[in-house]
């Protein structure tokens, strides 16, 4: 496999955006690529463990630090590239671990050796990069102003970051590293959506928890905590929220017929991701961005605002 | 005249303003429905106390078998501040739900007063508000996940007929991610409706609209091209290895 250039990054998709997310997946591409970075699939990849495996001791760090490997051969890039949260947060708490903790450093390694893929151990010298994170770092604010031809005036949007973008610092440094974001207000999608043109509305429930993790075993939980995030968005003003992570969107976008069923009009508002906006902004069509794909139906507020 | 006012009150039930009056037992609170002190009137929650108790029953070894996990490693440095439950994002929704507690509880090695709280131990949705603000770095969050280890070997028989839809969903997960390497997100959804006995709501209008949605634009094909990774079965068997050499009560086959 070829080694990367200076322009390419290696890009860990993850389960859900090759699948039910592709529109995610797919602006996110697009938006990268405008930017003057194109992302790399890594060949082989595997499941990050989604947070399912953490009672499982070093096998949950073998999960994601084997995509570390795999970018590290196939592409020399020490550090990798990805979309999702939840992938994020996995990947940075099993490296950051293992770079504290010799035995569980040596433990994963030893699963490394048994399993025979790779002739090397592993060795905590990569990063995970979320991919707001990273266009702000490598392009920045700037560079997406100055990419937009088709700014989105007057539409309000309301960010959404979730969990685990920006919580906990000891995983995600931020706070601790100044190109980090801010844990508990953060604001790289703030400046983001207000480059597009976009703007933004203060609700309160940014950081806030959809309930994602329990979303299968326990609904009841995650459809309260949805609700009261987008009836505070409605109430602020927002035309739609921004979302940077595939689990919030099975939360509020997937499951959001069933939340208005239970808990009223009040709870009803079109979901997209940040990428899709920006891919718009950015001149891509809406069939480009797959606006289509949310359940939300955002094509409808997009419509009324004239984009 | 004070105790006139007392009787337009509505009858209190005894500590009921006591936040977390769950973890106390109902004769440890002595409290007066009507007191007159030199004529102050202090009847109801004015005089509440909570009687001191001493615990004596210190289980060391259960505290060792906590400490030796990857998740529960810090569980030494809690100095019991609350500040994880202050924060929590499932407490306001269940009011038993308190880490601070379940982690002393650990502490302790107290598997009595840990018994009761198995139906709601569960419910962390993993948001990390209490490892951002633990003044400590105790990671409460994967305390959580300790939490469900201890109970899982001390209480078999409980989670089988309490949780036994929550472990029949965790088994899916591990079969597909340990299995296949890959998550088949719309599978997932399926068994776990099949799992849990909903497979009526499958076929409700909801869910049908959102299955016809996909097929129409194509993604519910590029579920059935997800695949494996290549040479994953080497993965599978290092994996599967090390989870059965454990010797932590992370090795499910010695908790169970």
């Amino acid at each position: 496999m070829d080694k990367l250039n200076e322009n390419q990054a290696a890009y860990y998709p993850g389960c859900a955006l090759l699948t039910i997310d592709r529109a995610y997946n797919n602006s996110s591409k697009l938006v990268s690529k405008k930017m003057g970075i194109e992302l790399v699939e890594i060949p082989d990849y595997n499941c990050c463990g989604i947070g399912e495996m953490k009672s499982k001791g070093a096998a949950s760090m073998y999960m994601p630090l084997r995509n570390m490997m795999l970018a590290k051969n196939k592409f020399g890039s020490k550090n990798l590239v990805m979309a999702c949260s939840v992938c994020y947060h996995e990947f940075n708490r099993s490296i950051t671990r293992v770079r504290e903790n010799r035995n569980e450093l040596s433990a994963v390694n030893a699963i490394f050796k048994e399993a025979g893929e790779f002739e090397e151990e592993y060795a905590p010298d990569g990063e995970a990069r979320h991919i707001l994170e990273f266009l702000y770092n490598e392009k920045g604010a700037n560079e997406v102003k100055r990419n937009t031809v088709n700014p989105l005036k007057g539409l309000k949007v309301a960010p959404y970051y979730g969990c685990l973008y920006s919580r906990p610092s000891m995983y995600t440094f931020t706070d601790k590293k100044p190109q980090m974001d801010n844990s508990e207000r953060p604001r790289f999608m703030h400046e983001f959506l207000e480059a597009i043109g976009a703007e933004t509305v203060f609700y309160g429930n940014e950081v806030q928890c959809c309930g994602g993790r329990n979303l299968v075993q326990d609904e009841e939980t995650s459809f309260a905590l949805c609700s009261q995030t987008i009836s505070k968005a409605k109430k602020a003003g927002a035309d739609v929220i921004s979302l940077i992570c595939p689990k919030c969107a099975g939360a509020l976008d997937v499951n959001q017929p069933k939340i208005v069923e239970k808990f009223g009009k009040d709870s009803e508002l079109p979901i997209v991701y940040l990428t899709q906006l920006m891919a718009l902004a950015f001149g891509f069509s809406k069939k480009e961005a797959e606006f289509g794909d949310m359940i939300s139906d955002p094509l409808k507020a997009l419509k009324e605002k004239g984009f | 005249m004070a105790l006139e006012k007392q009787e337009q009150r509505p009858a209190a039930e005894k500590g009921e303003h006591i936040i977390a009056r769950h973890l106390i037992e109902d004769e440890s609170i002595k409290e007066e429905k009507n007191l007159v002190i030199d004529g102050v009137d202090v009847s109801g929650r004015w005089n509440t106390f909570i009687l001191s108790r001493v615990d004596s029953e210190f289980d060391r070894s259960f505290f060792r078998e906590i400490k030796d996990t990857v998740v529960g490693s810090r569980i030494n440095r809690c100095w019991q501040c609350g500040m994880c439950t202050a924060s929590c994002t499932v407490t306001p929704l269940y009011r038993r739900f308190n880490p601070r507690a379940f982690i002393y509880m650990m502490q302790l090695g107290n598997l009595k007063e840990l018994k009761k709280y198995i139906d709601v131990a569960w419910r962390c949705v993993g948001c990390y508000k209490c490892s951002q603000r633990c003044p400590k770095q105790v990671n409460p969050a994967e305390m959580m996940e300790a939490l469900g280890l201890v109970i899982k070997k001390y209480f078999p028989e409980e989670v089988h007929s309490k949780l036994k839809a929550d472990e029949d969903v965790k088994k899916i997960y591990d079969d597909m991610i340990i299995g296949h390497g890959r998550l088949d997100l719309a599978k997932l959804h399926t068994s776990a409706m099949q799992k849990t006995g909903r497979t009526k709501e499958l076929l409700g209008k909801i869910e049908r609209d959102a299955i016809f949605k996909m097929a129409k634009d194509g993604r519910a094909f590029s579920i059935l091209r997800l695949g494996k990774p290549h040479n994953w079965s080497r993965s599978k068997v290092a994996i599967e290895n090390y989870l059965k050499n454990l010797n932590t009560i992370e090795n499910g086959e010695a908790g169970v």
